[in-house]
């Protein structure tokens, strides 16, 4: 019942999705629609079903959902490997963002279950029975399970990600004591996956003007950075109802990093950040 | 930009697991919106009373109705998820509360609260009508 990290799957589900239709308040050409179904290789002993959701470009047809029934004995133990035995002995047409296959890189951020995370560090034992795989929520989708991420990166380099100073360049590094070193941890280990973004219902009403917890986690990582000296101007660039104060402490962004980092909580410190300066 | 608007848009709300942060996030809004509507009732009733007994038996027929009891039960939980709520939004306010720990403890405090609130509230307004 109480969730002491994020990786922490919850034991019982009383809901698995909210009431809503299926396709409630979907464009015509999202709609997803029921798909095939890939049985399992003969002699399968460990079966566990998948339900993906698949997306074809070049077809013209809407999305739809496969049911792949799984080996489990021929996989690995991540739901990353379950997709690559899915590509390499089912369907090859299989779809799908991966590089570091331990959760540093942030390609495999996906739904599964319906909460937000790298494929590459979920285990399959940590899935439900018929476990679902979506892509990231509220994304344009490229192909299968590859989201276009152009506008959360364009979001990103809005806040200007990188040191500013009027004073000049030292002959040596900028110093920072340990103390000052130590406020930006938990907060420069982002890997940029966008779960918490694809995972906020702010985001989802507001994606074109919102920045989204990632985005102001990273604007928060350089108002902490006591080498920054455009905190002023940073904080000027927040001053709009959308582009912060979307935030309505939802705190889903929390609940589903991947790295274990705390959106919410750099979110608040803006805000106290943008209230204090004003006194 | 046509090609990005032909691609469909992954589902969110229709997929996504609903958990202690969002569900009590909506319910505070939900609740809010009730409260609203509660409040012109309110001033509805409080008319009817100030207007004389024949207006107000009508308003007191409805209240002693079963729906009406249900809506009043329903709104006194309202008032009371929707200021346990507002008291764990001040404190978040204040930079508290933050570690995921604390969100699912104080979001069950949150709900347990404004129950045996409303089921104290209920019990206490029965005592006192006898």
């Amino acid at each position: 019942m109480i969730i002491r990290s994020s990786d922490q799957v919850p034991r019982t589900t009383l809901l698995k999705r909210f009431p809503l239709p299926r396709n409630f308040g979907v464009s015509k050409q999202s709609r997803v629609e029921r798909g095939r179904r890939w049985p399992a290789p003969a002699g399968a002993t460990r079966v566990k079903t998948f339900e993906i959701y698949r997306y074809d470009p070049d077809s013209g047809n809407n999305p739809r959902l496969d049911l792949f029934e799984v080996d489990l004995d021929e996989c690995g133990l991540m739901v990353l490997d379950v997709l690559i035995w899915i590509k390499s002995k089912v369907d090859s047409t299989l779809t799908f963002r991966r590089s570091c296959r331990e959760g540093v890189c942030g390609s495999c951020a996906m739904n599964i279950d319906g909460t937000n995370w790298l494929a590459c560090t979920r285990f399959v034992s940590e899935t439900r029975e018929h476990a679902t795989i979506y892509p990231l929520n509220n994304m344009r989708v490229i192909k299968d399970l590859v989201p276009d991420l152009t506008h959360v990166f364009a979001q990103y380099s809005l806040i200007e990600p990188w040191l500013k100073s009027k004073t000049p360049a030292p002959e040596t590094e900028r110093l920072q004591s340990p103390e000052e070193r130590r406020e930006l941890d938990g907060n420069w280990e982002c890997i940029l996956c966008f779960c918490c973004t694809s995972g906020c219902p702010s985001h989802w009403w507001n994606a074109d003007r919102f920045l989204g917890p990632a985005v102001l986690l990273q604007a928060w990582r350089w108002l902490l950075d006591s080498r920054d000296e455009a905190t002023g101007e940073r904080l000027d660039d927040l001053e709009d109802p959308f582009r912060l104060y979307r935030c309505h402490t939802i705190l889903n962004c929390t609940r589903t990093c991947p790295k274990g980092l705390n959106p919410g909580k750099a979110i608040a410190g803006i805000k106290k950040m943008m209230i204090e300066r004003r006194s | 930009m046509s090609k990005s608007s032909a691609r469909p848009l992954s589902p969110h709300l229709q997929i996504y697991r609903p958990q202690l942060t969002s569900v009590l996030s909506f319910a505070h809004r939900l609740t809010g919106v009730a409260l609203g509507i509660y409040a012109v009732a309110l001033v509805a009733w409080l008319t009817a009373a100030a207007a004389g007994s024949q207006p107000y038996s009508i308003v007191q027929n409805f209240m002693q109705s079963l729906l009406g009891q249900v809506l009043l039960v329903g709104g006194i939980f309202c008032f009371f998820l929707h200021l346990c709520g507002g008291i764990r939004h001040l404190l978040w306010d204040t930079g508290r509360g933050f570690e995921l720990r604390a969100i699912y403890a104080s979001g069950w405090i949150v709900v347990a609260a404004s129950t045996v609130l409303t089921v104290a509230a209920w019990i206490g307004s029965s005592i006192l009508a006898r």
